[in-house]
């Protein structure tokens, strides 16, 4: 128990994850006796997981689209097309950082990239100021269940190596993602409608605009039609998708439009790659400590516990969503991925609640907590990029957290709206 | 960190292991691209296939996982909960660095030494990973990331000590 205290206390205390997590898998094979070489047996099963492959190449793509002038083509494209209705431009907003942080698996890229663009615009519009610091901080994790987000397949990933009688496909967490996710783009524009400034002329629709815009952007519009298209169509797995796409953005932005010097790739790949290092970091450590979870029997003798007090699936679902919330308040979703789904997701398979399912809740409370304090990552990266204290920002978001959480229990109490697609 | 150490052996040689990180991660990242797309075309197009591809990729992977992670410890972006630091006072802020960054570097230390064990006896034992590509190779970049790991959190550690003394005896 002592020892326990000690790591979370050094977790606290901002020791890197995978040294925690490492830790405890040393400590639990050496008080079994178990030569401590196995280690690395568990860590190189990184390399018997063809679906990871899908990480680094899905990472790589988002962060050269990232650096391209796509994001503000695909503002201006957004523009066109629905500026024109009340609450037009916040829509915009909202459905341009949707679709980017899918693309860039919510890093916090989205409100550096997206939010220098839209946040004047949403100014100029007439906006409130805090209502336009809330929609970016709040659009930075919005997104997060549409495909191919990277939180979306690490999910998928952790869910396989539970070895579950039901498994889970990526595939099938790419399709119960897509209402969910629609879900809350429509709430939150519903509010922006709602917020929309009194008296204020919206643009008219423009024929030729839209066109141009199209025009514009004519290489990025069958990116989201290439890869859903590829995967459900049967021409490719979730991890040939990410190589066709990392390969077609390549081409595209670096060689046809000719936004990204081949000077800088060196760079790009370097900030993609320690994203995508620190996670599989913190996988590799944890298939060596879930293991030994898994061998101690400790996420069984939970749910005998839970079960012993609470026996309907509702009331665990409310205890889960109010766990999951605190949860996302303290850790980043990938670590949280990583450490709590192989404990949770036999728990809940014990309430029959689909694992696909849990999936949905799971991502869609943790993208809460990229901004609510103490520690949501993104109203750190808000408060330095507008320069706002981040006291402001926690009130700007206020009104779309409970936006936010209302999608959340609705997620979480209409399992159709999650699994509807699903063939099974 | 370690760049700003005076004596230049140390700067010469950190600086050059920066940069064969650096192309070692854009040599395998870009190979991984080309690999697998090639594959796809090779097998959908002219309906041929070749068996190695896979677990090299899937290699891959794994050699840019833990380069990334190398990388991420040089550059302090390693990912952690970092919640009470926030609210602590400077001189226990670098308290807490010295003690998280010893115990990361224990870690890893211990990590890189076992795997360092393991490897040596898949080289004895002529273990095959796939073709004819023995397993030790793979294997090795496990002990090299976490004993390069080790070091650097040694060294942002006798930093942070550093740092630690002069503000005392101020």
């Amino acid at each position: 128990m002592i020892q326990v205290a000690i790591l979370i206390l050094l977790a606290l205390l901002g020791a890197p994850l995978f040294s925690i997590i490492g830790a405890s898998a040393i400590w639990g094979f050496h008080s079994e006796e178990i030569d401590l070489q196995v280690i690395t047996v568990e860590i190189y099963r990184l390399a018997e997981m063809p679906i990871l492959l899908a990480i680094p190449l899905f990472t790589f793509a988002g962060y050269v689209l990232g650096e391209s002038q796509a994001p503000s083509r695909m503002v201006r494209m957004a523009d066109a097309i629905l500026g024109w209705m009340p609450g037009g431009l916040a829509i915009v907003a909202l459905i341009a950082c949707a679709l980017f942080t899918a693309f860039t698996g919510a890093s916090g890229v989205t409100i550096v990239a997206l939010g220098a663009l839209l946040y004047p615009a949403l100014m100029k519009a007439g906006y409130p100021e805090r209502f336009n610091l809330g929609l970016i901080t709040t659009s930075g994790s919005l997104g997060l269940l549409f495909a191919p987000s990277l939180p979306l397949i690490l999910y998928g990933v952790i869910a396989q190596q539970s070895a579950l009688e039901r498994p889970v496909s990526i595939d099938d967490l790419f399709l119960a993602g897509i209402l969910p996710g629609l879900l809350m783009v429509v709430m939150l524009s519903m509010w922006s409608m709602w917020k929309q400034p009194r008296g204020q002329l919206t643009t008219q629709f423009d024929h030729q605009k839209v066109v141009a815009a199209v025009k514009e952007s004519i290489w990025e519009i069958p990116l989201p039609i290439l890869i859903l298209g590829g995967i459900y169509g049967g021409y490719f797995a979730v991890s040939e998708a990410a190589a066709v796409t990392a390969v077609y953005v390549l081409v595209v932005e670096v060689f046809i439009k000719r936004e990204i010097p081949l000077g800088e790739m060196p760079r790009i790949i370097r900030d993609s790659m320690v994203l995508v290092g620190a996670i599989i970091l913190i996988l590799g450590v944890s298939l060596a400590s879930t293991n030994y979870l898994i061998d101690t029997e400790v996420p069984m003798q939970l749910f005998e516990s839970i079960r012993a007090h609470i026996d309907s699936k509702w009331t665990f679902l409310i205890l889960l969503n109010l766990f999951l919330l605190g949860l996302g308040m303290m850790l980043d979703i990938f670590s949280a991925l990583i450490i709590i789904v192989p404990i949770i997701l036999p728990i809940a398979i014990g309430y029959d609640i689909h694992p696909v399912h849990l999936g949905i809740i799971f991502l869609a409370n943790m993208q809460l907590g990229y901004f609510t304090p103490p520690v949501g990552m993104n109203l750190f990266i808000a408060s330095y990029r507008f320069k706002k204290p981040v006291m402001e920002l926690y009130l700007a978001t206020l009104p779309f957290f409970f936006i936010l959480l209302f999608a959340v229990l609705v997620i979480t109490y209409w399992p159709a709206l999650s699994l509807v697609f699903l063939s099974r | 960190m370690a760049d700003e150490d005076p004596q230049s052996f140390f700067c010469r040689s950190s600086r050059t292991l920066h940069a064969i990180e650096d192309s070692l991660l854009v040599v395998v990242l870009l190979s991984m691209v080309v690999l697998a797309f090639s594959q796809i075309i090779m097998r959908n197009i002219f309906g041929i296939g070749y068996i190695w591809i896979d677990p090299l990729l899937r290699i891959m992977v794994l050699w840019v996982g833990m380069l990334g992670a190398m990388v991420a410890t040089r550059e302090s972006k390693q990912i952690s909960v970092d919640v009470l630091t926030r609210i602590l006072s400077p001189r226990l802020k670098l308290i807490s660095k010295v003690l998280t960054l010893t115990f990361a570097g224990a870690v890893s230390g211990i990590i890189a030494w076992y795997s360092a064990l393991f490897v040596i006896d898949e080289w004895k034992y002529d273990s095959i990973a796939f073709a004819s590509v023995p397993a030790w190779i793979p294997e090795l970049i496990i002990p090299v990331a976490f004993g390069i790991m080790a070091l650097r959190f040694t060294l942002q550690c006798l930093t942070a000590f550093m740092h630690l003394c002069r503000k005392t005896n101020q």
